[in-house]
């Protein structure tokens, strides 16, 4: 089956084949990959084909060493907080756009492209509501590639901006799809007559996830939870401005045994252990299968499956501020939460995060 | 250097926006050769979600030294007197500030101590506090306290070794 998908915003045209199926859920539909191997390879032919385009400082812009401190510096901050490295993607031509749309229709799946075409969007929606200086553009997102792709070392492609953050590492110790970092105020809105909700697939399958478990005992976190709990690292000093707002947190410590972690999925009747698989795969599935398809696979094997507790804080529904959902695997953390909008503050907003305990960074960053 | 005074003007430019809804705590120590003398910022909107299932009529002061100490490493309390507890903003949040003086047992070192605190974290997991000294103007990082974590060991350097 050949599957067209045509992007307003981007421009993105392309066609993509195979099911993404692997040990996931086949009833629900899923996200889609290239027919072409994708991944290191392709995203490498569509770089040198974009670079040529590139002037001198946008080349200087893109390629970077990667070191610790280039790595970490990712954010779902708004851009004025944390200023970004990178190709800035608003400052492109449409030459520029189109060859940078085939490094990222190498990158990502279906699913991924549309995340980042929608994020964008909310980003563009919020600027037209909040004049506050903060960065609100659809244009500051950035695309970094760290290392180099024909050294043979480990490189990252990094793109993202606020509420958005691909990090994938190649060549690494380990593939690594993460730290991923996706958000979305507001929740929903309208672009030109029709109704964009950019998490829609993420926060739908964590909630059904919630609500079928929250019967059972044991699956309730305690505590209460205003953002996600690995994420970035704001610090500052009282008078000064804030500071941080990068993943200066890593590595990050996990929770271990039994208590507290919500309920081991090796308890759960079928039905919502396929809850389980369907929340994994909406967050794993971002990326191009040759990226995140055997992450996927080991988060799904039966034996990591039957060792992931799930668990929920709030409202199941996520309807209210504080609702949360966690997924902690022997590899995989994923956790959403819902949050006071900003530009909006009568209103809620998502925040999720997707880590893998080993392969963040391609476990390069390991100290 | 370039980034940090970057993203200083940038927030000064945006009128000191600071678009972040869970803010952290921040617990500044100026330390002296008898003892502390501590600023513990602590954002109201986290406090709350803290307090939630406390008496709602214990004064915030009662509620700190119920939450928050020194101790020696050997684990000999310091003794905590709260001089005052004022309102401020930060980063467009409201926080109680919280100035207390600590003073450690006789003999102790007040550079060599344990801070001993879950006045938010005991409920926000996210929630972090930072614990920085004062240098002057500067103040430098010395650790981070988050769930489950409630004890931070801290050896500060002399004032001569401070940056």
């Amino acid at each position: 089956m050949i599957k067209q998908t045509s992007f307003a915003v981007l421009g993105l045209v392309a066609a993509f084949v195979s099911p993404l199926g692997r040990a996931a859920n086949t009833a629900t539909p899923l996200c889609q990959s290239r027919e072409t191997p994708g991944g290191a390879r392709d995203i490498a032919t569509a770089l040198d084909k974009l670079r040529p385009l590139l002037s001198e400082k946008q080349r200087a812009a893109l390629d970077r060493p990667l070191t610790e401190t280039s790595a970490i510096q990712w954010s779902n901050l708004p851009l004025a907080i944390v200023p970004r490295a990178g190709l800035r993607l608003g400052d492109l031509d449409e030459r520029q756009i189109a060859a940078a749309n085939e490094v990222f229709n190498a990158a990502l799946s279906t699913c991924g492209l549309l995340a980042l075409q929608q994020i964008r969007q909310a980003d563009d929606y919020l600027a037209a509501f909040d004049k506050r200086q903060i960065g609100w553009h659809g244009g500051n997102y950035f695309l970094s590639v760290l290392g180099s792709p024909s050294a043979g070392g480990p490189w990252m492609l990094q793109l993202g901006g606020h509420h958005l953050a691909y990090n994938f590492t190649f060549a690494g110790r380990e593939p690594g799809a993460t730290p991923m970092f996706i958000g979305s105020e507001p929740i929903r809105f309208e672009v030109r007559g029709s109704n964009v909700e950019p998490m829609e697939a993420q926060t739908s399958a964590m909630s059904r996830l919630a609500v079928a478990i929250a019967k059972r005992t044991g699956s309730r976190l305690s505590g209460t939870f205003t953002d996600v709990v690995k994420g970035v690292v704001v610090t500052g000093e009282p008078g000064k401005p804030p500071s941080g707002g990068t993943d200066t947190g890593f590595p990050h410590t996990y929770p271990t045994g039994d208590t507290d972690r919500g309920i081991k999925a090796s308890t759960l009747p079928a039905e919502e252990l396929e809850l389980v698989r369907v929340a994994i795969a909406r967050f794993a599935q971002l990326p191009d299968a040759a990226i995140s398809g055997a992450l996927l696979d080991a988060y799904l094997a039966p034996g990591a499956l039957a060792e992931t507790y799930v668990g929920f804080a709030g409202s199941p529904d996520l309807g209210t501020q504080g609702s949360y959902v966690r997924i902690d695997g022997p590899r995989v953390w994923m956790e959403l939460v819902v949050q006071r909008a900003i530009a909006f503050p009568d209103q809620l907003h998502y925040h999720a995060l997707w880590r893998d305990k080993r392969s963040d960074y391609g476990g390069e960053l390991r100290r | 250097m370039k980034r940090a005074a970057f993203a200083a003007i940038a927030w000064l430019l945006a009128g000191t926006s600071f678009p972040h809804p869970a803010p952290n705590s921040f617990l500044r120590l100026d330390i002296r050769p008898d003892g502390i003398r501590a600023e513990y910022w602590v954002p109201v909107s986290e406090l709350a979600f803290a307090r939630a299932r406390d008496p709602a009529d214990e004064a915030y002061p009662t509620y700190l030294v119920r939450h928050f100490g020194f101790e020696t490493p050997a684990g000999e309390p310091w003794r905590l007197t709260i001089e005052k507890v004022r309102e401020a903003d930060y980063a467009e949040h409201a926080f109680l500030v919280a100035e207390i003086r600590l003073v450690p047992p006789s003999g102790a070192s007040a550079r060599e101590f344990v801070v001993v605190d879950d006045t938010v974290t005991h409920e926000v997991r996210n929630h972090v506090v930072y614990v920085m000294a004062k240098h002057g103007d500067q103040a430098d990082l010395l650790g981070a306290l988050q769930y489950p974590a409630r004890r931070l060991s801290v050896a500060a350097r002399q004032p001569a070794e401070a940056r």
